[in-house]
């Protein structure tokens, strides 16, 4: 005997449970609970076979295979990236053995606001700054990567709180 | 304590220097980036350039990188960032446009004994254009909550971390999303 339920279209907090029906995510004896309402409710019957018919024509949306060349472009590019970065840390490296890490630190911070400088327009100082320590920065690369770290910081905090970090 | 997910296991060994483990989480998890970036977008070529931003973007961060959450969480989270912010930029909007060009789609499929069949094929090219425009015609978020939903099988717990929001949030987007949905395809059953 299967218990009677009320109708879960009366709320929309149990209004889920019919579209976990249509994705066949229910356990057997709350499908059989909901079929069971389902014989004298054609409210919930109409909304599990339209759900069902949306759920089916998503089905034929296949989308096409990714390009040959996809992984070939993303490492070409990866690859450029990591040559920018391993000439800068080149040219740093005699800082770092003859003066130590504040010169390196220093230099960073030359870089940095000749970087800040070009993007508010002032080519002239950049250039300058470019050439003296002679490294090709691109400020889109930079831009990029501090646009991601931001992201990536920005959900570690998120999702920090919910659950502790997990450890190897 | 909860086990560290593969994904994020092979994302630790990236983090270590192992260059094959990103083959590995590429491999895995490259398709499901550009089709879920494909039905946002609905654009071939604008998906592809933003999967390929995805996965720059996981690469660029591995130093810095904490399981704090499922590798995929993380992975649909900067995905759906992308798309939202190339939708927003005007850098496609397929909503806005003719959805007359392929975009990628697979060719509408054949009868079973191979032999063309043009009114069947069109046909279903009729039923898929009606599908994409009305994916396309949802409000952005809705759009994406669907399409992690349907095609990505997700959880709401899991959608909502991707779309930063709570999982009650998820489900009225769900719910709005599906109800306009029902009323523009479910006479295609
Ligand atoms: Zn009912």
């Amino acid at each position: 005997m299967v218990t009677p339920m009320n109708c879960p279209l009366e709320t929309r907090e149990t209004a889920e449970l019919l579209l976990d029906y249509c994705r066949r995510r229910l356990s057997p004896e709350r499908a059989a609970m909901l079929e069971n309402h389902m014989q004298t409710c054609t409210a919930c019957r109409g909304f599990a076979e339209r759900q069902r018919a949306v759920w089916e024509a998503l089905d034929g949306w296949e989308a096409a295979p990714v390009s040959a060349d996809f992984d070939r472009r993303l490492y070409r590019r990866i690859e450029g990236e990591t040559s920018w970065l391993e000439r800068l840390s080149g040219r740093l490296r005699p800082l770092l053995a003859y003066r130590g890490v504040p010169v390196a630190a220093a230099a960073c911070l030359v870089i940095a606001a000749g970087l800040l400088m070009e993007r508010s327009a002032t080519p002239v100082p950049t250039a300058a700054v470019a050439q003296k320590v002679n490294v090709e920065v691109q400020p889109e690369q930079v831009e990029k990567a501090l646009d991601a770290m931001d992201l990536i910081s920005e959900f570690n905090d998120k999702v920090r709180p919910e659950k502790p970090q997990a450890k190897l | 304590m909860a086990a560290l997910d593969f994904d994020a296991e092979l994302m630790l060994r990236v983090r270590e220097g192992d260059g094959a483990s990103f083959g590995v989480l590429l491999d895995k998890h490259r398709s499901s980036v550009v089709h879920f970036l494909f039905r946002m977008v609905q654009n071939r070529a604008v998906a592809e350039e933003l999967a390929q931003e995805v996965f720059l973007r996981v690469y660029r961060s591995r130093a810095t990188y904490e399981p704090t959450a499922k590798f995929t969480t993380w992975l649909f989270r900067i995905a759906t960032h992308l798309a939202l912010n190339a939708l927003r930029d005007g850098r496609h909007d397929r909503s806005q446009e003719r959805l007359d060009d392929d975009s990628g789609d697979l060719p509408a499929r054949q009868v079973s004994d191979g032999r063309p069949n043009v009114e069947h094929a069109l046909l279903n090219e009729a039923r898929l254009e009606e599908i994409r425009r009305a994916i396309a015609a949802l409000p952005e978020k809705q759009r994406a909550a669907v399409l992690m939903h349907k095609y990505e099988e997700m959880e709401y717990s899991q959608i909502a971390k991707v779309l930063n929001c709570s999982e009650s949030a998820v489900k009225s987007l769900l719910f709005r999303a599906y109800e306009t949905l029902r009323a523009r395809l479910a006479h295609l059953a």
